[in-house]
C-alpha cells in the first residue's frame, strides 16, 4: 500500500500529465507490484492529512524493537484535487497491482490547456516539496520535484544521515518524455555516479497522430496495434569507483485495445553481469492477476523463480439496484465497483512465502502482511506486521 | 628450566578451531561484497614450530603461569577460506545507500555472487607475545605489537592483478585485526574449554575423556611424575594445552558443579536419603555422628577432597619457595572454592564471614564484645550441636584469632597482622593433606600415589619448615588449636560435661585421621603443643585479665595494621587468609 505522500506525489504526477510508465525504471512495474511487495513488519501506524490542495502532512509511529517514526510535510504548486479521506480514497489508487498502460500522448498537447493563465501564455512550472524527518535516527529526506517543461521533469532527491559517509548524498534526475521514447540523465553526489537511461516505444508516434492509424496496417511486425513494444537500456558510471553497469530491456505490454485478457511481458538483461530476467504478468480477471519471474545467470547458473498473485476484492452491488445492474448490456460502460481489499501472495523457490492482506476498515485503511520461510521448519513464521493509516 | 612444547597434539585438533575462527569470521558485520559466510575450509598449523624465546617469566606455579615471549614464525601452515562474493559492483555499493537517494536501477545492479577461495600461507609472524596463563581463567595471549611480516594470499582471482592486489591488501588488513583482537579470545575460550569442566559441552567433554583415559592415571596424584617436566608450575606451559586431563582431574573438584555435587553429597549423608552422587576418584567414608562432619566442615579437609587439597598445598609449597607473593594469589582461588564446598552451604556462609571477620573484627572493643558472644554461643550450643557449632564458629574463629595473634606479639610484633592471622585460619588445611597422605597410601596402595605425593611434598616442606618453622611455631600452633578445637576448647573450659562429650566425638575423628588415637581429647592439643610452644592454655583462658590487657594492645595493632592493609590491597581479604592456609600444613 503506498503510503499517503506517495499517494500525494502521485496525484500531482497524474494531475501534472506526466506519464511515469514512460520511462525505462518503470520498464517491469507491474512485476514488481505483484512480485517484490513490501511486507510490514511490525506495529505501524500512519496519520496523515491532505489539510488544503497544496499542503499535506503525514505522521508515522512505529514499534520494531524501539518505538520510532517520522514526521513528513509536503508542498506543491499544483492544487491537487485528490479524495484524501480514508474512507474516500480509492483502493485502487493506493494498492499498486496490475499495470495498464494507456495509449501515448503528446506532451505539448497535453499541456496546452494548463500553459494558458490568466489570459496570458505563461508556462507553468509546477513543483513540489517534501520533507522526512526521521526519529531517532535523525535522517532527513527531501525531494524536490519541478516540472520544467512540458516533457521535462527535474526530480531531486537528498538524505541527510550522519551515518553516512559526507554526512549525506543527493541524488538528481533529469527525466525527458518526448512520448516516442524518454530519456533520463542521473547524478548522484555519492561517488560522483553517472547514470543515463533510455526507452523507445515502436510502433504509434503519438507526436504525428496519424487518425487512420488504428486501422492501417502496421508498417512492421513490432507495430502491434492491441499492444506496445518497447526497449530501453541504461548504463551508470563512478569515475571514483572506476566502476559501473549496464542493462537492457524489452517490454511489450497490452493496450486498452486489446480485446484479450491484458498482459505484460518483459525481458531484462545484464551483458555484464550475466543475468537474465523474465516476467510475465497476466491478468486474468478484473479481480486476479498471476505473475512469474524466471531470472538466470549465464555465468554462475543461478536461478531463481518467483510467482505472485493479486486477488481483488470488490463491493458487490446493491440488491436494491441488482435488477438494474442486470439489464445493463454488456458493451456498456459500467462503473467498477470500488475495491475493498486486495490479497497478494508471492511465493518462490527457496520457499519464501509472502502474504499481504490490504484492506479498509471503516474510516481506516488496513494491511496485515507475513512472510514465511519454507525451509525453515522450526521458525517458519518469519517477519509479522500491521500497518493501520488514517487520513483526512 | 625446560619447557616441553607439544606441536603434534595441536595439529590434531583443528577441527575446533576452525569452527571457531568460522564463527569468529562470521561474526562481526561483513562488508557488503561479501554475501555468504566465510567458512574455513582447511586450516593446517603444518610441521613447524614457531620459535620461542623466553623473555621474561612474571609468574610461575603449577597452575598459574605468566611470561612474554619473543615469537618467531617461519613455518608451513596454511588456512583456505571459502566464501561467495559479489562480483557487481553497482550492487555493492547500492546496497549500502539509503533507497530514498539511490538510482534505483532496473537491471544493471542485478547480482552475480562468485565463490571465492582464499589461501593464505607463507605465514611470517614474529612479535613479542605475552602469555598468562591460570587454571581456572585459562589461557589468555596477547600480541604486544603487530605479529604479521608477511603473507601470500592466493584466490581465484589470482589471474587479475587488481582483484589480487586488493584481496592481499584487505586481507592482511583483516588478519592484523586478528591477530590482536579476535585470536587471544578465540584461544582463551579454546583454553576455558579445555581446562574448566564447566565450558565444557558434553560433546567437547566426550573427545577429551576419551584421550585423556588412555594416559590418564586413575589418581590424579600421578599425573605429575608423567609429565617429565614437571617441576613446579612450568610443565603448564607445555603441557597443559595438551594433557590436561590429568590436571583437569585434579582441579575439576573445583568447579561449580563439583562443588554443587560435593554439597549434594554433604547433605545427602545427613539424610536418610539413600542416593550418593558418584563422583569419580573419591573415597567415601560413613560418618558417625553429626559432630564429625561438623568438624569436618571446619577442618575444611574431607576425606573426598584429600588429593586436591594436598595438591593445592604442594603446589603452594613450590610457589612459597618461588616467590613470596606468588602463593598467596595462587592459593586464594582453589582454597576459596574448597572452603565452601567441604562445608554445608549453611557453614558455608560462617566460614566466609571468619575469613572476613577476623581481620576486620580485630578492633580491640569489638573483640571483647565477641569474646562475650562466643560464651553465650557455647551456653546456646548445649541445646545443639549443630547450631553450636555453625553458630560458634565465627566467633570461635576470632578468638583464635585473638589468641593467637597474643603469643605471636611475642615472636614479631610488626609480622603478626599478615601471618599470624593466615596461619590461624590456614591451620585446618595443614592437617588434611597430611592425613590424607596417610589414608590414601594405605588404603590406595598406589605406589605412585605415594611417590608423587611424597615428591610433591619433599620439596615444599624442607623450605616451609624451615621459613615458617622458627619464628612463627607458636603463631601456628595456637590458630590450629584454636580453629580445629575452636568449639571443644571454648566449651571445654567454660561448660565440662558437654565440652567432653563434643571432645569426644570430635577427638575421634581427628585421631583417625591424624594418628591412632590414644588420648583421644589430647591427642589434637598435644600434637598442636608438642609442635609449638605457645601452651593452648593461654588460648583457652581468654578470659584472664593479662590476657584481656594482651588482647586489647594487640587489637589496636591489629586494626592499625588491618587499616593499612586494607588501604593497599583493598578486595583480598580472602586471599590473604586463604595465603595463611597453605603454609601451616606443611609446618604440622
Amino acid at each position: 500500500m503506498l503510503e499517503f505522500m506517495d499517494y500525494v506525489q502521485a496525484a500531482f504526477h497524474a494531475q501534472s500529465r506526466w506519464n511515469r510508465d514512460n520511462s525505462y525504471a518503470s520498464l517491469t512495474t507491474t512485476a514488481h507490484h505483484l512480485l517484490d511487495f513490501p511486507i510490514p513488519h511490525g506495529l505501524r501506524l500512519h496519520v496523515s492529512s491532505l489539510s488544503s490542495p497544496n499542503f499535506a502532512t503525514s505522521y508515522t509511529l512505529g514499534s520494531q524493537g524501539v518505538v520510532d517514526g517520522s514526521l513528513s510535510f509536503l508542498y506543491t504548486s499544483l492544487g491537487l484535487s485528490i479524495p484524501s479521506r480514508s474512507s474516500a480514497v480509492h483502493l485502487g489508487n493506493l494498492v499498486q497491482g496490475y499495470r495498464h498502460l494507456t495509449a501515448l500522448r503528446q506532451p505539448e498537447v497535453s499541456r496546452l490547456n494548463e500553459v494558458l493563465r490568466d489570459g496570458e501564455k505563461a508556462e507553468r512550472k509546477d513543483a513540489l516539496l517534501y520533507g522526512r524527518l526521521y526519529l531517532p535516527t535523525s535522517t532527513l529526506e527531501a525531494l524536490y520535484l519541478r516540472r520544467i517543461s512540458p516533457a521535462r521533469l527535474l526530480r531531486l532527491a537528498c538524505v541527510s544521515d550522519g551515518t553516512l559517509p559526507n554526512g549525506g548524498s543527493i541524488l538528481a534526475v533529469l527525466q525527458n518524455d518526448f512520448g516516442k521514447y524518454s530519456t533520463e540523465y542521473l547524478y548522484s553526489t555519492d561517488s560522483a555516479l553517472f547514470g543515463v537511461r533510455g526507452l523507445y516505444n515502436f510502433g504509434h508516434d503519438p507526436r504525428f497522430p496519424n487518425p487512420r492509424s488504428a486501422s492501417r496496417a502496421p508498417a512492421h511486425p513490432w507495430d502491434h496495434q492491441g499492444g506496445r513494444l518497447s526497449a530501453g537500456a541504461e548504463a551508470y558510471f563512478s569515475p571514483l569507483n572506476k566502476s559501473g553497469g549496464i542493462s537492457t530491456g524489452l517490454r511489450f505490454t497490452t493496450l486498452p485495445t486489446h480485446t484479450g485478457f491484458p498482459y505484460t511481458m518483459t525481458l531484462t538483461l545484464n551483458p555484464l553481469m550475466g543475468n537474465l530476467s523474465s516476467t510475465y504478468a497476466v491478468k486474468a480477471g478484473p479481480n486476479l492477476a498471476f505473475c512469474s519471474r524466471f531470472d538466470f545467470n549465464v555465468y554462475s547458473y543461478e536461478s531463481d523463480v518467483m510467482i505472485g498473485m493479486e486477488l481483488w476484492q470488490r463491493q458487490q452491488p446493491a440488491a436494491d439496484v441488482a435488477w438494474a445492474t442486470a439489464l445493463l448490456r454488456p458493451d456498456w460502460k459500467r462503473v467498477e465497483a470500488n475495491a475493498n481489499g486486495v490479497l497478494k501472495a508471492r511465493v518462490d523457490n527457496h520457499g519464501k512465502v509472502g502474504l499481504l492482506w490490504e484492506c479498509r476498515v471503516k474510516e481506516l485503511l488496513l494491511s496485515i502482511g507475513a512472510g514465511f520461510d519454507l525451509k525453515k521448519t522450526e521458525r517458519m513464521l518469519g517477519s509479522v506486521g500491521m500497518e493501520v493509516s488514517y487520513s483526512s | 628450566m625446560a619447557f616441553n612444547f607439544n606441536w603434534s597434539p595441536l595439529i590434531a585438533d583443528t577441527d575446533r578451531v576452525r569452527d571457531m575462527l568460522t564463527s569468529s569470521l562470521n561474526k562481526s558485520p561483513k562488508p557488503p561484497i561479501i554475501v555468504d559466510d566465510i567458512i574455513v575450509n582447511e586450516l593446517n598449523l603444518g610441521s613447524t614450530p614457531p620459535e620461542l624465546e623466553i623473555l621474561e617469566v612474571g609468574d610461575l606455579a603449577e597452575d598459574k603461569f605468566r611470561g612474554i615471549f619473543k615469537m618467531s614464525y617461519t613455518g608451513d601452515a596454511y588456512l583456505t577460506l571459502k566464501t561467495r562474493v559479489q562480483a557487481n559492483p553497482l550492487n555493492t555499493y547500492l546496497s549500502t545507500k539509503p533507497s530514498f537517494a539511490s538510482p534505483q536501477p532496473l537491471a544493471a545492479s542485478s547480482g552475480l555472487t562468485i565463490p571465492l577461495q582464499i589461501t593464505l600461507s607463507d605465514i611470517r609472524l614474529s612479535g613479542f607475545v605475552i602469555l598468562v596463563f591460570s587454571k581456572q581463567k585459562g589461557i589468555t595471549l596477547v600480541f604486544r605489537n603487530d605479529p604479521l611480516e608477511s603473507l601470500k594470499v592466493s584466490s581465484t582471482f589470482d589471474s587479475i592483478p587488481f582483484v589480487r592486489d586488493y584481496l592481499q591488501k584487505t586481507i592482511e588488513s583483516q588478519l592484523r585485526v586478528l591477530f590482536m583482537e579476535d585470536l587471544p579470545a578465540i584461544i582463551h575460550r579454546l583454553s576455558l574449554r579445555m581446562f574448566s569442566p564447566e565450558y565444557q559441552t558434553a560433546e567437547a567433554q566426550e573427545p577429551s575423556k576419551d584421550q585423556t583415559d588412555e594416559r590418564a592415571p586413575i589418581d590424579p596424584f600421578a599425573n605429575p611424575a608423567q609429565q617429565p617436566t614437571d617441576s613446579f608450575g612450568q610443565p603448564l606451559e607445555g603441557s597443559a594445552p595438551f594433557s590436561l586431563d590429568a590436571p583437569t582431574e585434579t582441579y575439576a573438584s573445583f568447579s561449580q558443579k563439583n562443588l554443587l555435587r560435593l554439597a549434594a553429597l554433604t547433605e545427602s549423608q545427613r539424610t536418610l536419603s539413600l542416593f550418593t552422587p558418584s563422583m569419580r576418584d573419591t573415597v567415601y567414608r560413613a560418618w558417625a555422628s553429626a559432630a564429625d562432619r561438623n568438624e569436618l566442615s571446619n577442618g575444611i579437609s574431607t576425606p573426598l577432597h584429600r588429593p586436591t587439597l594436598s595438591r593445592i598445598q604442594s603446589t603452594h609449597g613450590s610457589q612459597s619457595a618461588c616467590s613470596s607473593s606468588a602463593p598467596s594469589q595462587a592459593s586464594e582461588t582453589p582454597s576459596a572454592t574448597t572452603r565452601p564446598s567441604l562445608a554445608s552451604f549453611a557453614s558455608a556462609p560462617t566460614v566466609y564471614s571468619l575469613g572476613s571477620g577476623a581481620p576486620r573484627s580485630r578492633a580491640g572493643r569489638k573483640r571483647k564484645n565477641r569474646v562475650v558472644n562466643l560464651r553465650k554461643g557455647k551456653v546456646e550450643g548445649d541445646v545443639s550441636d549443630v547450631a553450636s557449632v555453625s553458630s560458634g564458629y565465627p566467633e570461635s574463629a576470632d578468638r583464635s584469632a585473638t589468641g593467637s595473634t597474643a603469643p605471636s606479639l611475642e615472636a614479631e610484633p610488626p609480622t603478626f597482622p599478615g601471618t599470624a592471622m593466615r596461619e590461624g585460619e590456614i591451620s585446618t588445611p595443614p592437617r588434611s593433606p597430611r592425613k590424607k597422605v596417610g589414608f590414601q597410601q594405605p588404603s590406595d596402595n598406589n605406589a605412585r600415589l605415594s611417590a608423587e605425593s611424597g615428591a610433591a611434598r619433599r620439596p615444599v616442606t624442607p623450605r616451609n619448615n624451615a621459613l615458617a618453622f622458627p619464628p612463627e611455631d607458636d603463631n601456628d600452633q595456637t590458630p590450629r588449636a584454636s580453629m580445629y578445637l575452636p568449639d571443644n576448647r571454648d566449651h571445654t573450659p567454660q561448660a565440662e560435661p558437654r565440652p567432653s562429650r563434643q571432645r569426644l566425638t570430635r577427638m575421634q575423628t581427628l585421631p583417625t585421621r591424624d594418628k591412632p588415637p590414644e588420648l583421644p581429647r589430647s591427642a589434637s592439643d598435644l600434637s598442636l603443643q608438642s609442635l609449638g610452644a605457645a601452651s593452648f592454655g593461654t588460648d583457652g583462658s581468654t578470659g584472664g585479665i593479662l590476657e584481656q590487657a594482651w588482647m586489647m594492645k594487640m587489637a589496636n595493632e591489629i586494626a592499625r595494621k588491618v587499616a593499612e592493609e586494607k588501604g593497599r590491597r583493598p578486595p583480598t581479604w580472602r586471599g590473604g587468609e586463604d595465603d595463611g592456609e597453605a603454609p601451616p600444613a606443611y609446618v604440622s
